[in-house]
Order: structure tokens, then C-alpha cells, then sequence
């Protein structure tokens, strides 16, 4: 890694820094974030809309006042916990794709513990029917790491068919001979919750719900797990180097077994959220496409819990600010995936990029 | 149920479906195949295909050649490979997540391009194209069954067939197959002998690129004549699973993607006669199986050793 070639002298050199510093990569974060602008403002060219006018108005719809924030934080609940899920999963290099599915088994086993227990007090059902979730998404997780460790098929592999399974699962229980499907629609959905079941909405004429609490709640738990549990060593430990940490003692079979299962269970909760917090029906496009999003989340965030609320809202915003744009400029709202997955290579590009540093050379040789 | 598929007409039928379904997945995963021989794991497959299907259809669309389709589609497809050989060779970006990210890509602008142009227009149910006719080999097609398992297909199914014993010969017995198949084993020994290791995997990826846009013309100019989004439904992810449970090896990945392509068309076969079983049931198999294919698949002799890792040179 030299920038100095034979027979040229050339006073820099490029190098690997054993430390980055937290200013360089966040400088670079900005710099990456900058140049993912530009990009999709090509992109908007595209579409013909005045780049200027659109980008206002798709931060004015995420960011310009107040209802604008609180509806970002509510299209940011979810995505805070299917990043968590992601970026818990990656610290111990356990290669978790598999949110988009994971969150709809968590919707559907909390849909399930609903119609088991609908009679219970509505605390009572809360509590029942976040467990229930955040089971039903650690199962799926969980079972990932069994085919892992028992089987040998990647988890990779694994975590993408699932997304697929789950999602042909859900829509056989909403078919037309499913137990789930509302009485008489023509629509595949489920019946409308009852008030009892529906999420707490923590401010009035908002549709911010106590799931946000839920999850900034989680996104601590997970950042104390990480830092100061001898789990959270363990995990860092086996993405760090594996090797080295079954000579040092660590089970990591059962180690990756259970950061599969916690990360599922957290895109399990997002997926409850969204049900009982937001949409209040189980319906096919209770997600779209959250889980995957989550990943992005939680590389914008370089894996960090905390930075996960704050990359969480961001793309919340970009969420919600898409609307408007599609109001006031007529580029579709779709315009969030493309921008959500560019901002992501220029990120992971950055980060490798925040690893270098220039250094003058004055005698080569 | 069994009465009404063993009767020779639909198994003949369902055996040409067999070798129709198989070509994208044979396509990209002979192209992943060699991307990953050289070392370089791209995840990409899936948005690539998609990118190739939606690409393929929009040139044909607007340019009513379903020919400039194909190569629009192989572009777009090598494109996105030139990115991930890019992010991977020149950056060292670590592989998964770069491939991941194509796949957010092909699925963000695919979706955004296509409510862009069809939306508008109210055109997003009628925009269709004149796709590829099947290529009914004079004679052969004539013979019963036979006829229509083998020989009544599109031109690009004859290709993606044709293409196995290409990249067989082109793998073992040439200088540059024997040279890929190093870089993934043992870069630093073929650095050594003063090949450029980074030139050999940006040449892999980026075939692995345009087989995958061509896999995905497949869908959009010859097995439907329109697009919808997300219309690869996992079929780039399928190819890379053909790819390991095939161990890397052309005949095998071709075996393993007939395997594949059998499941999908006896269970179109099983709900076009009208059996009482839930077709989602039926759609989830290929998934199902595709595990199931990756707990059975232990030999994995011929898996590079360095897949996946960037090449240092220290």
C-alpha cells in the first residue's frame, strides 16, 4: 500500500493506520453522505424534477416542524429495531440478512398470541403479545444458527430463504382457506385489532406509539449488552476472531445461536410494532422492505447501537419526506430505496476509505 | 393426483418447462461460478438479474428491439459487476455487505424507474413487449416429446446449455481458466509468476456481472413479456445456492440448476391440474428445498480458498 512507485518520487504516501480517530470517520461519514446527495440527484434529474425544490421537499416532509418529526420518529421505530438487529448480528460477524422475515414472524406470532388471549386486560395483552413477537422472531433467528452449527448451511443462505418462506406462510394464513383472513374481504388481510389490542399512542393527534419507547429502550439494552456483559464480549469476540475465541473458552456454537435469536427476537418486536402500533391489520405489505433497510441502518451507524436511533431517524425522515416529495414534485416515493442504498455504498466505501491516511515521505529510500 | 401428472403429454411438458425455467439460473450461476472461482463472493446476483430484467425490458420497450434488450441487460448486468469487483478488488470493502447493497440497488432503482415511467402513464398494467419466440430445431422438433423437451426453446436457453461445456473447456483447459482457478486458491502464488491478480478478478466479476443481466433479459424478453418489480424472486439467490451445492464445477451446477428448475415446474404442472394443495405451499418448495440442498451438500472439495477474502499484497 504505497503511493511511491520505482524510479518516481513522490512525497506521500498512502497507509493503513492501525486507530482511526472518531473526527475521521465521522468526517468521512459526512463527505460519503455529501457525495450519496449528488448521486441521487442525478437520479432525480432522471425523473425530470427540479433537484433543489425536490431534496426541500423531501426534508421538509422528514424535518420541518413538528408533525413532520413525530411521523419521522414513527416510520423510524421499526427501522431503530431491525438495525439493532442488524448491527448485533454483525458485531459477532454472524451474517444476518434474514429481518425481512424475521419481523413478520414476530407480526404473526404476536397476531397469533392475540387471537389466543384477546380476553386479557390490555396491559396484560401488551406484555403477551411483545413476547410473543419477539419469540416468534427469535425462533426464526434461531433457527438459522441451528442449520449453522448442526448443518453446516451458511446463514447468509439460510436467513434470505426464510425471508422468502415466512412471507409465503403469512400469505397462505391470509388466503382465502387461511384462518386469518378477514370475514368476506376481497383484500388479503386480517380483521381490523380492536382498540383493547391496539398499541398506546404516546402524544394525541400523533401516531408516534409507546413501541418508540420500545425501542430506544432496546437500543440501550443492546449497547449495555455490547459494552459491559461478558455475552457482549463474547459476541465482539467471535466477529473479532473466532478462532481465537473458541481457544479462549467460548461456546460459539451457543454464542452465535443466541445472537441470532436476540437479533431475530428484535426484528421481531419491530414487526409487532408495526402491526399493533401502526397498520393495525396484518396485511402483506406490513414491511416493505424494513428488515433490509435495517441493514443499511446499521452500517450508516458502523454498527453501533446509539447510532443506530440517530441513522434510524434519519431514514425515517427520508421515509416521510418521501411523501411529500411524491406530492410536490411527482417523483415517486420509491426514490427512498434507490437513495437508502446508495448512501450505503458510498458509507461502506467511506469507511474503508477513513482507514487510510496521507503521510509526507521526505526520504524514501 | 399422480393419474393426471404421469401421463406422457404432461410430463413432456413438464420436463420442457424443466429446461425452460433452468436458463437464468444456469446463466447466473455460471457466471457466479466464475467470479467466485477468482475469489470475489458477490451476493449481488439477485439485483443484478433484476437490474438485467428490468434494463433488458425497458430498452426493448423504447427501442422495440428485443436484441438491444439482451445487451442493454448484459451492460446494465456488467456494470453493476465492474461496481462490486470495484468495492471489492480496489477498496477491499467487505464482500457480503457490498453485495447486499448491489442487491438494495437493483431493487430501489428498478422500483423507482419503473413507477416513474409507467405510473404516470396509467400504462403499469398493458406495458408489454413482443418477446423471443421459441427456436424450433428443423426436424428434431418434430420428434414426439423429445421434440418438445429439447428442442423447441428460446435461443437464450440454447445458449445458457451450450455455455457449459464453453466455460468447462475455457476452466481447465486454457491458460486463463488455470489462472482464475489459482487467484481463488492462492493469489500470492499467481502474483508471484507476475500475473496481475486485480485484473483477473475485475474480468471474473464482471462476466459474473453480465451473465447475471442476461439471466435476468431471460425473464422480461422471453419468459414474460412484461415487467413487475422484484420480478428475480430469488433467483439470483437460488443461483448462488446451485452454485456451491454444483461444488463449483460446470457439469454439476448444471445438474444442480435442472434440479432447481424441475421443482419449479412440477409445481406449476401440480397447480395447472388443479390439485387441492395451497399454492403457496407449492411456491415456498424451491426455498425449502434450497436449505435442505445446502445441509446435504458437504462436499465442497472444489470451493476456492480464498473466497471471499481480499488479496493483500504485502
Amino acid at each position: 500500500m504505497t503511493g511511491t512507485r520505482r524510479g518516481l518520487r513522490f512525497p506521500y504516501r498512502l497507509e493503513r493506520r492501525s486507530d482511526v480517530g472518531r473526527w475521521a470517520q465521522l468526517a468521512w461519514l459526512i463527505v460519503a453522505i455529501v457525495a450519496a446527495l449528488i448521486a441521487s440527484g442525478l437520479l432525480l434529474l432522471t425523473a425530470g424534477a427540479d433537484v433543489v425544490e425536490a431534496f426541500g421537499a423531501l426534508f421538509g416532509g422528514g424535518f420541518g416542524g413538528w408533525r413532520e418529526l413525530l411521523e419521522t420518529l414513527v416510520r423510524a421505530t421499526p427501522l431503530i429495531l431491525t438495525g439493532l438487529a442488524a448491527a448485533l448480528a454483525f458485531r459477532a460477524k454472524v451474517w444476518n440478512i434474514g429481518g425481512e422475515g424475521q419481523l413478520f414472524a414476530g407480526a404473526m406470532a404476536g397476531y397469533w398470541a392475540f387471537t389466543l388471549f384477546a380476553g386479557l386486560p390490555p396491559v396484560a395483552l401488551f406484555l403477551v403479545v411483545i413476547a410473543a413477537a419477539a419469540a416468534g422472531g427469535a425462533a426464526v433467528g434461531w433457527l438459522a444458527a441451528l442449520l449453522k452449527t448442526r448443518f453446516g448451511v451458511d446463514e447468509i443462505i439460510s436467513t434470505v430463504m426464510m425471508n422468502y418462506i415466512v412471507m409465503f406462510f403469512l400469505s397462505l394464513m391470509l388466503s382465502g382457506v387461511g384462518p386469518w383472513r378477514e370475514q368476506g374481504s376481497y383484500y388479503q388481510q386480517s380483521a381490523m385489532l380492536p382498540e383493547s389490542a391496539q398499541f398506546l399512542v404516546l402524544l394525541p393527534r400523533s401516531r408516534l406509539h409507546v413501541g418508540f419507547l420500545l425501542a430506544v429502550l432496546a437500543a440501550m439494552a443492546i449497547h449495555i449488552l455490547l459494552t459491559r456483559t461478558p455475552l457482549g464480549y463474547e459476541i465482539r469476540a467471535i466477529g473479532f476472531n473466532p478462532t481465537a475465541a473458541r481457544f479462549k473458552g467460548t461456546n460459539v456454537p451457543k454464542v452465535m445461536a443466541v445472537t441470532l435469536a436476540i437479533s431475530g427476537a428484535l426484528a421481531g418486536l419491530a414487526g409487532a410494532g408495526e402491526l399493533f402500533g401502526l397498520q393495525h391489520r396484518l396485511v402483506m405489505d406490513l414491511s416493505n422492505g424494513l428488515g433490509y433497510t435495517g441493514i443499511i441502518v446499521a452500517m450508516l451507524a458502523n454498527l453501533h447501537p446509539l447510532g443506530v436511533v440517530l441513522a434510524a431517524i434519519l431514514f425515517g425522515g427520508l421515509t416521510n419526506g418521501a411523501f411529500r416529495l411524491q406530492v410536490a414534485t411527482g417523483v415517486p416515493s420509491a426514490f427512498t430505496f434507490a437513495i437508502q442504498a446508495i448512501v450505503l455504498l458510498f458509507v461502506i466505501s467511506a469507511s474503508i476509505l477513513s482507514s487510510f491516511r496521507v503521510r509526507t515521505v521526505s526520504d524514501v529510500d | 393426483m399422480w393419474t393426471e401428472i404421469l401421463q406422457g403429454a404432461i410430463l413432456a411438458s413438464i420436463f420442457a418447462s424443466m429446461i425452460r425455467l433452468a436458463t437464468p439460473l444456469l446463466l447466473a450461476a455460471m457466471g457466479e461460478m466464475i467470479a467466485e472461482r477468482s475469489g470475489v463472493l458477490n451476493l449481488g446476483v439477485e439485483g443484478m438479474m433484476l437490474m438485467g430484467a428490468f434494463s433488458g425490458f425497458m430498452v426493448a420497450y423504447f427501442t422495440g428491439s428485443i436484441w438491444l434488450g439482451v445487451l442493454g441487460a448484459m451492460l446494465t448486468g456488467g456494470l453493476m459487476g465492474l461496481i462490486m469487483a470495484f468495492m471489492a478488488i480496489t477498496l477491499k470493502v467487505e464482500q457480503i455487505v457490498t453485495g447486499m447493497a448491489l442487491n438494495l440497488l437493483g431493487s430501489g432503482v428498478s422500483l423507482f424507474w419503473h413507477r416513474l415511467l409507467f405510473n404516470k402513464t396509467e400504462e403499469v398494467n398493458v406495458a408489454t413487449i413482443q418477446i423471443f419466440q421459441p427456436l424450433r430445431i428443423p426436424g428434431l422438433s418434430d420428434i414426439p416429446y423429445l421434440g418438445e423437451v429439447f428442442f423447441s426453446h428460446r435461443w437464450l436457453t440454447y445458449l445458457a446449455f451450450a455455455l457449459v461445456p464453453m466455460i468447462w473447456f475455457f476452466l481447465y483447459r486454457t491458460k486463463y481458466g488455470l489462472e482464475i482457478r489459482c487467484v481463488g486458491e492462492n493469489p500470492r502464488a499467481i502474483d508471484v509468476r507476475g500475473v496481475n491478480v486485480a485484473r483477473l478478478q475485475y474480468l471474473a466479476t464482471i462476466f459474473g456481472g453480465l451473465m447475471a443481466g442476461v439471466a435476468g433479459s431471460f425473464l422480461t424478453l422471453a419468459a414474460s413479456p412484461r415487467f413487475v418489480p422484484e420480478i428475480s424472486a430469488g433467483r439470483g439467490w437460488l443461483a448462488i445456492v446451485i452454485v456451491i451445492a454444483g461444488n463449483w464445477m460446470p457439469w454439476r451446477i448444471m445438474f444442480a440448476a435442472l434440479l432447481f428448475a424441475f421443482l419449479d415446474a412440477f409445481q406449476l404442472h401440480v397447480q395447472g391440474v388443479g390439485v387441492l394443495i395451497p399454492y403457496q405451499i407449492l411456491l415456498a418448495i424451491p426455498y425449502v428445498f434450497a436449505i435442505l440442498a445446502m445441509m446435504g451438500s458437504r462436499a465442497r472439495s472444489e470451493a476456492p480458498r480464498h473466497l471471499g477474502v481480499p488479496y493483500l499484497r504485502e
